[in-house]
């Protein structure tokens, strides 16, 4: 399968400039995206007393919501493929904005489900998707830290959403705060207003493709022609490298949401009051803020840039290791250590988990693969908390959910970095391979040329030999030194 | 004839002197009795003297005959023979003066009281010395786990004000519903109203649904929790608010997001149209492909590979 090398935009990207107007515009989307499921769940109380529903009923509104967002990823790339970036963030604005109003008026748990589990949970779909996909267009050589501001935007959303919230309910009820919710998602828009769509080049890249690697062309022609009208790429699956990534991050999703939904009631079951139990997910949040930005900061950097996949299975494994260590020791001081470990490392993988994807795929199969990996982790999202909620029921303790979670995320991490390895030897050999194969082929292509030259030819043929494994070697050495 | 007259006189004379002294009401409250009734049971609470302002809270159902019992150490220099008597609500409870000996190195009242109705619920205190007090509050289970924010609701809808009792306390005999009307509680009757008021009791929880609601709804709410001694209240507040009300601040986003969308697009449009008249030299930036960038270009994408 291609090497991402192959998939170069056709143009230099801006890294800077309007880009981070859109990094900005991008930010808010993503919070929006990620922050309002969660902080949903202040109204819970009186929706359950209104609407007369037991609390998993109401749960479950915030997990449709999550899912739909997850699911909907294959659609949203189809239209960000074909519209661009703006006009999906701004239908996908308009989505919520209409999701959170005519669910003000609902009177039932399943009206709730459709009008903000569906509809607005495929709003926020388009919102992240289409995000994700203009920072791929704007910024490549800033790009891990374009990545890492604009998913800051979960934690610093869920910080202001959650005061912002609970004062609407104090004020309005839980339907006037649906009703202004609604009206405060319309900023989605204007967030999709400021992504301006960049100016693209007239030579479509697939073309060039075709041109550079006469032996694949029926298939790769194929692919490209497939890639643009579908938006499930199969082709994907052939991939190394993605099949490595989705096993990782399936891994992670699968236990990284379970400690953060249990934290808090496995802090007062050690005896912690419920005012310090909720100050270490504030606490959560703040660290989560500043170690998004930092990592991506971090990831630009030089030395870490190319290594990138193994700052991120170093991330994955770290995290696993927290959870692993917590049920250990039973101090307020210990937990909140752990929680300042776990915070670091969920924000790491978080500012983390989009670019290596995007480094893996460029960014010209970024639009569809993100969609399909989306699609994919919806199910490890969806079954990680109540098969460890079912743990802590089954047998009163919550120290298995961790040692669960843990051991996941852990084995994950472990499997990213591993593979990764075994990947990038593979990934030398069959460049290595190549370069052989084409040094072959133009030497033959020169020996067709010149066989009716004299002896003299065959001695300058044989320097040429030597030249071009010298410019084999010297290409190699270009490659290797820093951007 | 003159004698009888006299007799009469002296009779009735003799009669308003008498009415006089029955007609007296001491200004103190009834003391309890101080003599048990043998049918109640017996409740006997004990407490020891711990520092100042210590309350020892007495959850009562039914009528009991209820020992309370206080103990005190005493100060460094003890004495044989202290002074101690009860209060009620802060008042002196009449005949409970008593001389202690101390006893084994301490000091004990106790006295048995008679709960039997509302009047008897209240703050009983044994004193030592005027200054030595140990409070014990008698009363039926309080409902602890109320909602202490207003429940907002609008007008034609529905609203439903909820009230618990704790599993750690003992369960109510019924619930009853009140709503405030000034500083009087008015009974909720759901029979007498059943379009707008209905009552859900459950052992330990109660709901009332206020159907169809207006302004005029609003206000307090009051749930009582009736146990044979007493009922014990606890107050939620309703608020009634229009639809105008969450419609202002929405309306005002709306508008704030129209008009940042439009001033976004519009600034945008008239720097195109400078960058049209420059002749699109911002396009030329962004598509040039030199020799040199094209191999950082390739370098940079293929970065993952690089590796010393």
């Amino acid at each position: 399968m291609p090497i991402a090398s192959n998939d170069e935009l056709g143009y230099k990207p801006l890294d800077g400039g309007w880009g981070w107007v859109v990094v900005f515009g991008a930010h808010i989307a993503i919070g929006f995206a990620y922050a309002m499921p969660k902080a949903l769940s202040i109204f819970y109380n009186d929706i359950q007393e209104d609407l007369e529903c037991s609390s998993s009923e109401i749960a479950l509104m915030s997990s449709i919501m999550l899912a739909v967002m997850y699911a909907g990823g294959p659609l949203s790339s189809w239209l960000v493929l074909r519209f661009g970036s703006r006009p999906v963030v701004i239908l996908g604005g308009l989505m919520c904005g209409v999701s959170m109003v005519t669910a003000s008026f609902g009177s039932s748990i399943i009206y709730l489900y459709i009008c903000v589990g569906i509809i607005g949970g495929c709003g926020l779909a388009f919102n992240l998707n289409a995000s994700l996909n203009i920072i791929s267009k704007y910024f490549l050589v800033r790009r891990p830290l374009a990545n890492g501001l604009a998913m800051a935007g979960s934690p610093v959303f869920l910080c202001i959403l959650a005061p912002v919230n609970q004062y609407l309910l104090d004020s309005y009820g839980w339907r006037g705060s649906l009703l202004v919710l609604g009206a405060i998602m319309l900023n989605c828009c204007v967030a999709g207003a400021l992504m301006r769509p960049v100016a693209q080049p007239p030579s479509s890249p697939p073309e060039q493709k075709v041109e550079e690697q006469p032996n694949n062309t029926n298939s790769n022609l194929k692919e490209s022609c497939l890639k643009n009208i579908s938006f499930f790429d199969v082709s994907f699956f052939k991939d190394r490298g993605f099949i490595i990534y989705l096993f990782g991050s399936i891994m992670f999703i699968f236990g990284a949401y379970a400690p953060f939904l249990f934290l808090s009631a496995y802090a007062i079951s050690q005896g912690i009051d419920e005012h310090s139990a909720a100050y270490l997910l504030s606490f959560m949040g703040f660290v989560d803020m500043v170690v998004r930005p930092g990592t991506g900061l971090t990831a630009n950097s030089k030395w870490i840039r190319p290594r990138i996949q193994y700052f991120f299975s170093f991330a994955v494994t770290y995290n696993g290791l927290c959870h692993l260590l917590c049920p250990l020791i039973h101090s307020y001081s210990f937990l909140l250590f752990y929680t300042f470990c776990f915070a670091m490392s969920f924000g790491m993988v978080f500012a983390l988990i989009f670019e290596c994807l995007m480094d893996l795929m460029g960014p010209q199969r970024f639009p569809s693969a993100v969609g399909m990996v989306t699609i994919i982790e919806c199910f490890p999202m969806l079954l990680g908390p109540p098969i460890a909620g079912l743990l802590v029921d089954i047998t009163g303790d919550y120290k298995y959910l961790f040692i669960l979670c843990g051991s996941v995320i852990f084995t994950g991490g472990v499997f990213l970095f591993v593979m990764n390895i075994y990947n990038d030897h593979m990934l030398k050999k069959e460049k290595n391979a190549k370069d052989r194969e084409q040094n072959q082929k133009n030497m033959e292509d020169q020996d067709h040329k010149d066989i009716k030259r004299t002896p003299k030819a065959m001695m300058e043929q044989t320097e040429f030999e030597v030249t071009e494994d010298n410019g084999a070697q010297g290409d190699l050495e270009i490659a290797e030194t820093p951007n | 004839m003159l004698a009888s007259w006299k007799q009469l006189i002296f009779q009735i004379l003799l009669l308003l002197v008498s009415c006089r002294h029955i007609n007296t009401t001491s200004p103190d409250p009834t003391p309890p009795p101080l003599v048990p009734i043998d049918s109640l049971p017996r409740d006997v609470r004990r407490a020891a003297f711990k520092g100042e302002g210590q309350i020892e809270k007495v959850e009562l159902l039914n009528p009991v005959n209820l020992e309370l019992v206080c103990t005190w150490t005493g100060h460094q220099n003890k004495e044989s023979n202290i002074t101690g008597f009860w209060r009620k609500d802060g008042l002196e409870i009449e005949n409970s003066h008593l001389t202690v000996q101390l006893e084994n190195e301490q000091y004990q009242l106790q006295q048995v009281f008679n709960i039997v109705s509302e009047e008897n619920l209240g703050n009983y205190s044994c004193v030592f010395e005027s200054e030595v007090k140990i409070d014990f509050v008698v009363a039926v289970p309080q409902i602890g786990e109320i909602r202490d924010k207003p429940v907002v609701t609008y007008v034609g809808d529905s609203g439903v004000i909820t009230c618990k009792m704790e599993d750690s306390k003992p369960m109510p005999n019924t619930w009853k519903w009140y709503k405030a009307n000034g500083t009087d509680k008015e009974e909720i009757f759901a029979a007498a109203e059943p379009q707008r008021y209905e009552i859900k009791n459950n052992e330990r929880k109660t709901k009332l649904l206020v159907n169809n609601l207006t302004m005029a709804d609003s206000g307090l709410y009051y749930c009582g929790a009736v146990y044979t001694l007493s009922t014990s209240m606890g107050h939620v507040e309703l608020k009634v608010i229009t639809y105008y009300e969450p419609l202002k601040p929405f309306m005002a986003i709306v508008a704030e997001v129209f008009i940042l969308v439009t001033a976004i697009l519009l600034f945008e449009r008239s720097r195109s149209k400078k960058n049209d008249t420059e002749g699109d030299m911002m396009s030329d930036q962004t598509n040039t492909l030199s020799p040199g960038e094209n191999n950082g270009l390739e370098g940079s994408s293929s970065m993952r590979q690089r590796k010393t």
